[in-house]
């Protein structure tokens, strides 16, 4: 006769079971009290901005927070007990605090796209300012050189700053030097390099020097210095990331040093490269200063890189704001719009490749 | 990467180094990662090249009077301006970043919680030249009501008071932009450090009785202070450092010094200062003034920045 071992499995109700949670159990007590504290501040708050004269500022602020907070700690207090009223103060300012980061992003984004849209045209997208003035209406004119600009300025900066950044992080991971520590250090200080002093720097030694004209090729250059940071840092990252399986399995099979990181290493780790790339070039995409001090702006359409002023969306953004004539005003927005776009296409593909893991 | 690897690696390639291709290889890589100290020295030395001359003609004053009259020119109060602003923003930004985290990290069902840090990171990613139109447009018009009231009810508070009754171009909402600039900044780190309370300390509180409250007070955020500070800081640099979103919202004023009146217009911002004087720089001599200006804005958000740094690494590496 064998030994009767208690098994839960053999129990399917048992096993099925989840974990008792006594502590968080939702009592009808509880419930009634949660939606009291809610329901309660929402009636005298309505009631305030439907028959009083006080600004619905103060109203929200002074009265409707407060007695959020109040109406809280009194439900907490009734059914929890004292101890529950700081906790109650948290949760409260906690999701206030959320929903205040969301007003804010919900109105950036809705008077973004909805005063954007207004100035949106093919001819807006396609055409260049040449013979335009602020007052000239919306139907002529557009941002088609500002995006050209700003492609060849984002395309010649991450041509320099993407293969520097990749380096730095390969010197951190694979060739790991003695300066590894101080090489971190100085890409982090230079990660907090503001983007006008970047300008200036490039104005200085390049452009007041006389060696470089105001031109998409110095405003690349800007742009590389806020570039490389991003770049050298996501990219250490994903290398990290690379199993050392491989490194060891390559070096084993008798290949040298250079060959795993280039061969091995990097193949490994392309979409994770990749990504830091598309982070470094919307890290920068929107940046204005440095474009005021290096590119300045230019009506036209320009293809040379070294020749002339350029434009770009961030310069084009900047010339056209506080303009007395409501179009000009509204290019603004379109351009900012098509920004925006360009943002949000660069946001959503470094989230797509980044689900994905390296070395897989 | 664990630590245990590492010496393996290392050893590995004390042997390999031997190899000619293989040292090329390091070198060009080793070059290549000192191009950030390289910029960096650039950056000190051909700015600090430009401040030095403006220092002998204008002596300290340059830094220590508030004047942009030639041949007269101080930043003071640009300086002052850019910290009075950053602290407007930090009082604003801090409270709400650190709550907004701990929502994301203790609260939010985790669906909830990978929604809200992805849309964090997209309002990191808005360029600040939109956030200055979207200031100028919408935000401005609604906080100048916002500043009537504060100084119809709060008058008697110093800080309040307001005598020109103009409330556009205010530091109050220069710092609020700063503030929205700041907070997915602040939050992203915040909200890693407070992730990475370890579960057994979060539990054991638990398991003693301890509140929410009580949690975060004795554990949570003892235990990340040093991350916390560190965000805090980052963020902070972000905030001197920022010119354009600025640029729309605030008036320059040289002259009286704004020290305390935030919803009083005018204010100063070094960074904002270089870009407005740029366009209208009369000749080679205020463009080496502005030069030194940055200079001297470079030193400051170096220095904020580096300290920040030095905090965040020492407890664990954190992406900023």
């Amino acid at each position: 006769m064998s030994t009767i071992v208690f098994d839960p499995s053999a129990l399917p109700a048992l096993a099925e079971q989840k974990p008792q949670t006594p502590w968080g159990r939702r009592t009808s007590r509880f419930r009634i009290a949660v939606v009291l504290a809610v329901v309660i501040p929402a009636i005298v708050v309505a009631a305030l901005f439907a028959f009083s004269e006080i600004p619905g500022a103060v109203i929200m602020v002074a009265i409707y927070f407060p007695l959020q907070i109040l109406a809280a700690v009194a439900a907490a207090i009734a059914v929890r007990g004292t101890k529950a009223a700081g906790d109650s103060v948290i949760i409260v300012s906690a999701i206030g605090a959320t929903i205040f980061s969301g007003v804010v992003l919900v109105s950036l984004l809705w008077s973004i796209i909805t005063k954007g849209l207004q100035a949106m045209s093919v001819a807006f997208i396609f055409q260049n300012n040449e013979y335009i003035s602020p007052s000239t209406p919306l139907g002529y004119g557009g941002i088609g050189h500002a995006i050209l600009g700003t492609i060849l300025i984002v395309a010649i900066s991450a041509l320099i700053a993407v293969p520097l950044g990749v380096m730095t992080a390969l010197y951190i991971t694979e060739v790991r030097g003695r300066a590894v520590p101080y090489v971190r250090f100085f890409v982090q200080a230079m990660s907090g390099v503001p983007s006008v002093v970047a300008g200036l720097f490039i104005l200085t030694v390049l452009i007041l020097s006389g060696a470089l004209n105001n031109s998409a090729f110095a405003a690349g250059l800007a742009y590389a210095i806020l570039m490389l940071p991003t770049v050298a840092r996501t990219a250490e990252e994903v290398l990290k990331l690379v199993p050392d399986d491989l490194r060891t399995g390559a070096l084993a099979l008798g290949s040298t040093r250079a060959r795993v990181a280039l061969r091995v290493v990097v193949p490994a780790a392309k979409t994770g490269i990749i990504t830091a790339a598309i982070l470094g070039i919307a890290r920068v995409v929107g940046e204005t200063a440095p474009l005021l001090l290096t590119a300045l702006k230019n009506d036209k359409t320009v293809l040379n890189p070294f020749s002339d002023p350029i434009s770009a969306l961030p310069t084009y953004i900047f010339t056209n704001v506080a303009q007395p004539y409501p179009d000009a005003v509204l290019r603004a927005w379109g351009a900012a719009l098509a920004l925006m776009v360009l943002v949000a296409v660069l946001f959503t593909v470094t989230r797509v490749l980044s689900a994905k893991r390296p070395g897989q | 990467m664990s630590d245990v690897e590492a010496p393996v690696l290392r050893d590995l390639q004390s042997a390999a180094t031997s190899h000619r291709g293989d040292r090329i290889f390091n070198r060009t890589i080793a070059a290549a990662a000192f191009t950030a100290l390289i910029v960096l020295a650039g950056i000190t030395v051909f700015l600090g090249a430009q401040a030095i001359p403006v220092l002998q003609e204008q002596g300290l004053s340059f830094l220590t009077t508030s004047v942009w009259n030639p041949p007269d020119y101080g930043i003071w109060g640009m300086l002052y301006g850019s910290v009075l602003l950053a602290a407007i923003a930090l009082v604003i930004a801090v409270p709400v970043s650190l709550l907004l985290s701990v929502f994301m990290v203790f609260l939010a069902p985790r669906p909830v919680a990978a929604v809200l840090t992805n849309l964090v990171d997209l309002m990191a990613a808005i360029p600040s030249v939109i956030i200055g139109l979207w200031a100028f447009y919408v935000l401005a018009p609604v906080s100048e009501g916002w500043q009537q009231l504060m100084n119809q009810y709060l008058g008697w508070i110093p800080i309040f008071a307001n005598n020109s009754g103009n409330f556009s171009g205010t530091p109050f909402t220069a710092g609020f932009v700063l503030a929205i600039m700041m907070i997915p900044i602040v939050t992203s780190v915040t909200r890693e450090v407070l992730g990475r309370t370890p579960p057994e300390l979060i539990n054991a509180s638990e398991a003693l009785g301890c509140s929410l409250w009580t949690m975060l007070r004795y554990v949570a955020l003892p235990y990340g202070r040093g991350g916390l500070v560190g965000g805090v800081m980052l963020g902070l640099g972000r905030a001197l450092g920022e010119t354009i979103a600025v640029f729309f919202v605030l008036k320059i004023v040289f002259d009286p010094v704004n020290y305390y009146n935030i919803i009083e217009s005018g204010g100063g911002s070094v960074a904002t200062l270089i870009v407005s004087k740029f366009g209208e720089a009369s000749g080679p001599y205020e463009t080496q003034l502005l030069l030194a200006a940055g200079f001297f804005l470079n030193m400051m958000t170096l220095i904020v920045n580096v300290i920040a740094n030095l905090i965040v690494n020492r407890t664990g590496r954190l992406q900023s």
